[in-house]
């Protein structure tokens, strides 16, 4: 919809738990059919921030906007996919009936053999979720985060303990639901995934300290290595 | 077989303690709150179960036997008419009375037989117990007074009689208990695993409705409670052959209500409790001084004065009631009573689906 400009509008949003600020005043904009990457280490605040964006983390300063709303708000949940950096499943069930069982959740069941399919499960949707291998319920995960066909995707580390020709079937995946309109926010430690974000947004200790492109990163950083780049405005105070 | 690494296990189990605070307070603290409950409960001077005298004896002896039993300890009697004490009896105001008849003390001093009617309650098996006691010491008192005389009381049951067992007694109560508790645990823990297995967190950020959740999940958990409960009162009724004179309608209707009471129960405490491991530590808190003050064992008219209003506010001792009125006196809707234990049941299940679904933390614009 041309009325909501950015997928995700995030300004000066501040999160503390106890002494520790895991959101130091972050503001970010995630543009409509953009793959957008999180990237910064292990306690940089990135799944507070993702979980802000789904209204399980208030915010004590700033604002969250998603899909031009202020969030929380049910509406906007319903046009929202999140994939938990745990595989989240009910592992009783089976693949399918995980799938089944969100996709009812958002009213949305005619998605399920689409999600399956997708992630290439659907041979093996009548396996029970216990049974699966680690990638295997990491992919049921994401079925379950798309079976509605949303607006836009969270996806909180979405590659650890992924293998390297996995993780390439997933980003093909994501770049393909891009290319169909879906706005995704992807977090991640690992540099060469954010080589296939269409922008960045580097995070550590709460703070957003660098964003743009992986060249315009570069440029601003001034070498050669989106590693480096990281590491050098890491130092820099920002 | 290495000592070193037996004592990294135990270490290590040591250690993992230390930092759960709650455990090791339950650990400690659990076995002397319950003990010191049940110390208080036997020992705590409680009430004496309360019984009628109706003396019709004109003689010496009648006024005899009143007065002992006037100022026994074990039994708080008070003289009254017949009429007053059937109703009394009826009403459960007093658990019991002994008729002494207008030719009592003729009786006594010709045929050296002592044959009082003795009329109980009869749905208490303590309290009838205490008041035998009481009645057959007081004549002891008699005998020291006409000579050696024996002693033969013709007991009447309200409810109940000779054939009860303590099955028939107990098995009322625990019809519903079984249930209650069962539930209650199955809730709590699946509703914990919901929690640690990450779905929760998943379901919170989906437009589920915190009351969309409660209410699916108290559904879902009822299907199971309720064919529990028709199992267990089945079994009960039909191979156990627990005494029953009321409506099997009735009781199943009171344990859906405490099914669906421990359900929402479960959901609630569930929110309090990080693991399943947790979650089981409610059982010595929240089940066994329930056990002890509802009523299921020891009557809730001789507990001390302090618990009987704990057991008042308790919501399973209204239930306990509720079941031993329906089975053991044929209590139906028309009584008071138990539109009192059903209302009280039924009050505690909004509450704790109210509880449960607040506590749910959401925010919602």
């Amino acid at each position: 919809m041309a009325t909501e400009p950015y997928a995700v509008d995030v300004e000066g949003v501040v999160k503390r738990f106890g002494q520790q600020a895991a959101l130091d005043g972050v503001t970010l904009r995630v543009r409509r059919g953009e793959v957008y990457g999180l990237l910064g280490p292990n306690g940089a605040g990135k799944t507070t921030l993702i979980r802000s964006l789904v209204g399980l983390v208030a915010p004590e300063a700033g604002t969250v906007s998603v899909l031009g709303h202020r969030m929380p708000q049910l509406e906007v949940l319903a046009r929202i996919g999140y994939m938990t950096q745990q595989a989240a499943l009910y592992p009783d069930l089976s693949a399918e009936e995980n799938v089944h069982f969100f996709g009812a959740i958002y009213g949305r069941v005619d998605g399920v053999r689409d999600a399956l399919e997708l992630v290439d499960l659907w041979d093996r949707r009548r396996s029970v979720v216990s049974t699966l291998s680690g990638g295997m319920r990491t992919r049921c995960s994401l079925a379950c985060a798309l079976v509605h066909k949303p607006d836009l995707l969270l996806l909180d580390e979405p590659t650890v303990g992924v293998d390297p020709q996995l993780r390439v079937q997933l980003w093909d995946r994501f770049r393909k639901m891009a290319a169909g309109g879906t706005s995704i926010v992807v977090s991640s430690h690992v540099m060469d995934e954010a080589e296939r974000c269409d922008r960045l947004g580097l995070i550590r200790f709460g703070k957003l300290l660098a964003e743009g492109t992986v060249a315009e990163i570069k440029v601003k950083a001034g070498v050669d290595r989106l590693e480096d780049a990281f590491l050098k405005l890491s130092e820099s105070p920002a | 077989m290495s000592a070193s690494r037996v004592q990294a296990i135990t270490r290590r189990i040591l250690q993992q303690f230390r930092r759960d605070h709650r455990t090791l307070a339950l650990l400690f603290g659990a076995p002397l709150v319950i003990l010191a409950l049940l110390g208080y409960l036997l020992r705590g001077g409680g009430e004496v179960p309360k019984m009628g005298v109706v003396n019709l004896d004109g003689g010496p002896l009648g006024s005899l036997v009143a007065s002992t039993l006037a100022s026994s300890k074990t039994v708080s009697a008070s003289s009254m008419s017949q009429a007053d004490a059937e109703a009394r009896l009826k009403s459960g105001d007093i658990a019991g009375f002994v008729l002494l008849p207008s030719d009592f003390t003729a009786q006594v001093q010709q045929q050296r037989i002592v044959a009082p009617a003795v009329h109980l309650e009869g749905s208490q098996p303590g309290l009838s117990q205490s008041i035998l006691q009481s009645v057959s010491q007081s004549f002891v008192a008699l005998a020291g007074q006409a000579g050696g005389v024996q002693f033969t009381p013709r007991v009447v049951f309200l409810y109940g009689g000779p054939s009860f067992d303590t099955l028939d007694y107990f098995g009322a109560a625990f019809i519903g208990l079984v249930v209650f508790f069962l539930v209650f645990v199955i809730t709590a823990v699946a509703f914990l695993r919901e929690r640690g297995q990450g779905t929760l967190e998943r379901l919170m950020a989906s437009p589920l409705r915190r009351a969309e959740i409660v209410l699916g999940y108290m559904l879902g958990f009822t299907v199971l409670a309720l064919v529990q409960s028709a199992e267990v009162l089945a079994f009960s009724l039909l191979v156990l052959h627990v005494h029953n004179v009321g409506n099997v309608a009735l009781i199943f209707l009171l344990e859906a209500l405490m099914a669906i009471a421990a359900v929402n129960l479960g959901i609630f405490l569930s929110m309090f409790a990080r693991t399943e491991f947790q979650a089981v530590q409610f059982i010595p808190l929240v089940i066994v001084p329930q056990m002890l003050l509802a009523g299921i064992i020891f009557p809730v008219s001789t507990e001390p004065g302090p618990l009987q209003a704990l057991s008042h506010v308790l919501p399973l001792t209204y239930a306990v009631e509720g079941l031993r009125n329906i089975m053991i006196k044929g209590a139906d809707l028309t009584w008071p009573s138990l539109q009192l234990d059903m209302g009280v049941v039924l009050g505690f299940c909004i509450l704790v689906i109210l509880a449960g679904a607040t506590t749910l933390r959401r925010r919602i614009a």
